[in-house]
């Protein structure tokens, strides 16, 4: 079934390094939509990349910094990006080629879209 | 100390242009509140810029969080506004002295006056340790001679910095009012460093309690995709970027500055907050 998020994860997964990306709900971690390569564990993923979000809007919330905008974790061949609005939270996954900038930008502008 | 805080928290809260920030700073300062303590001073020189005492403050809070070469430029402006202050002399004599630099440290504190508190005896001990160095012998039983012994403290009339204190392990490494940083063990209690929010309450406990297991889950995350090991987990929010990273024995490294600081300046920052939170735990460890 196709979702209203499917045209801009096609967008986001056109991106050069991207391994793939989708809209998770941050409360239960379970996947809303995706667009993935395959091999990628997308299910596991967002579990944790909700979580993740969860624990830095609360650190953030209690360190008086505001609501969270983007989050971006760092490994050493890769990382995962994550921008939300309300439940909703858009990651993707991405190699070390991948230019973050940009799909920094382009992340942050379809979060304002999430519904 | 908390009443005389409350009390010219109050006064300069009923009239924020007035000097009363200069004894709040002090006394914050001598609490152990650091990042306070510089917020105070800072404001209060932003109305004042050119009252020499202010500072004198300020030196005194950079000296206290170990930050020897601002506390200097602090004391040298303060002498610059005001030649005959006394206490700038003494805590330029503090920092060479501090340096090892004891042939400076005497010509300065020769310089100043018999009436500035402290300085004579600072200048005696200065003495003694120039006397200690070119193999002169230091008379037994006089003051210096017993502040030079192996278990001595150090001279107690310098605002000497206590680094021991975990609460300002990272204040160093830390620019300016707006930076915070935390190391959080793997079950989300403070180890070291603090979190003062906008309205200087200390929150560290509840931010590092809010990031417990984030360690662990940021592994995972990577390890179900093959990306390597986590090496940073950075965070934009409408107020602050908070960056962290994983530190030895399960712990994290936490830092936070203003919305308006750049993210790649965040990350030196937490690079060097990392430094030394491993040089720290190596010692506590």
């Amino acid at each position: 079934m196709r979702t209203p998020y499917a045209e801009l994860l096609t967008v986001l997964a056109r991106h050069r390094g991207v391994l793939g990306s989708f809209v998770v709900s941050e409360r239960d971690g379970i996947a809303v939509d995706s667009n993935v390569q395959i091999g990628v564990q997308a299910e596991a993923v967002a579990a944790l990349a909700a979580s993740l979000h969860r624990k830095a809007r609360l650190a953030c919330g209690a360190a008086g910094g505001g609501k969270v905008t983007f989050l971006r974790l760092d490994a050493e061949r890769g990382g995962i990006c994550a921008a939300g609005r309300d439940d909703l939270v858009l990651v993707t996954i991405s190699e070390s080629r991948a230019n973050i900038g940009l799909l920094r930008v382009e992340m942050m502008r379809a979060a304002k879209a999430l519904t | 100390m908390a009443d005389e805080i409350r009390r010219l928290s109050d006064d300069l809260a009923r009239d924020p242009s007035s000097l009363v920030f200069m004894p709040l700073a002090d006394a914050l300062r001598r609490a152990g509140q650091f990042d306070v303590a510089l917020r105070v001073a800072l404001r209060g020189l932003d109305r004042h810029p050119y009252v020499a005492d202010a500072h004198d403050v300020l030196a005194r809070i950079h000296a206290d969080r170990g930050d020897l070469e601002r506390a200097a430029d602090e004391w040298e402006m303060a002498l610059r506004l005001d030649p005959s202050h006394g206490q700038a002399r003494l805590g330029l004599g503090f920092i060479d002295y501090r340096r090892g630099d004891f042939e400076s440290a005497e010509r300065r504190l020769s310089a100043a006056t018999d009436s500035d508190g402290g300085v004579a005896t600072a200048l005696s001990h200065v003495r003694s340790a120039l006397a200690a160095r070119s193999g002169g012998s230091v008379p037994a039983g006089s003051p210096s001679h017993a502040l030079l012994q192996p278990t001595s403290p150090p001279i107690p009339e310098f605002p000497a910095p206590d680094l021991s204190r975990a609460r300002q392990l990272f204040s160093p490494v830390l620019d300016d009012t707006d930076q915070t940083a935390l190391l959080v063990d793997g079950d989300g209690l403070v180890l070291a460093g603090s979190h003062v929010d906008a309205t200087g309450s200390d929150v560290s406990e509840i931010v590092a309690a809010e990031l417990a297991g984030v360690s662990g889950e940021a592994e995972r995350a990577m390890r179900h995709l093959g990306l390597g090991a986590w090496t940073s987990l950075l965070v934009e929010a409408d107020g602050a970027v908070i960056a962290m990273t994983p530190a030895p024995l399960g712990s994290l490294v936490v830092v936070a500055a203003s919305r308006e600081t750049p993210v790649g300046l965040v990350r030196l920052l937490l690079d060097r907050a990392l430094t030394r939170a491993r040089d720290w735990l190596a010692r506590v460890a």
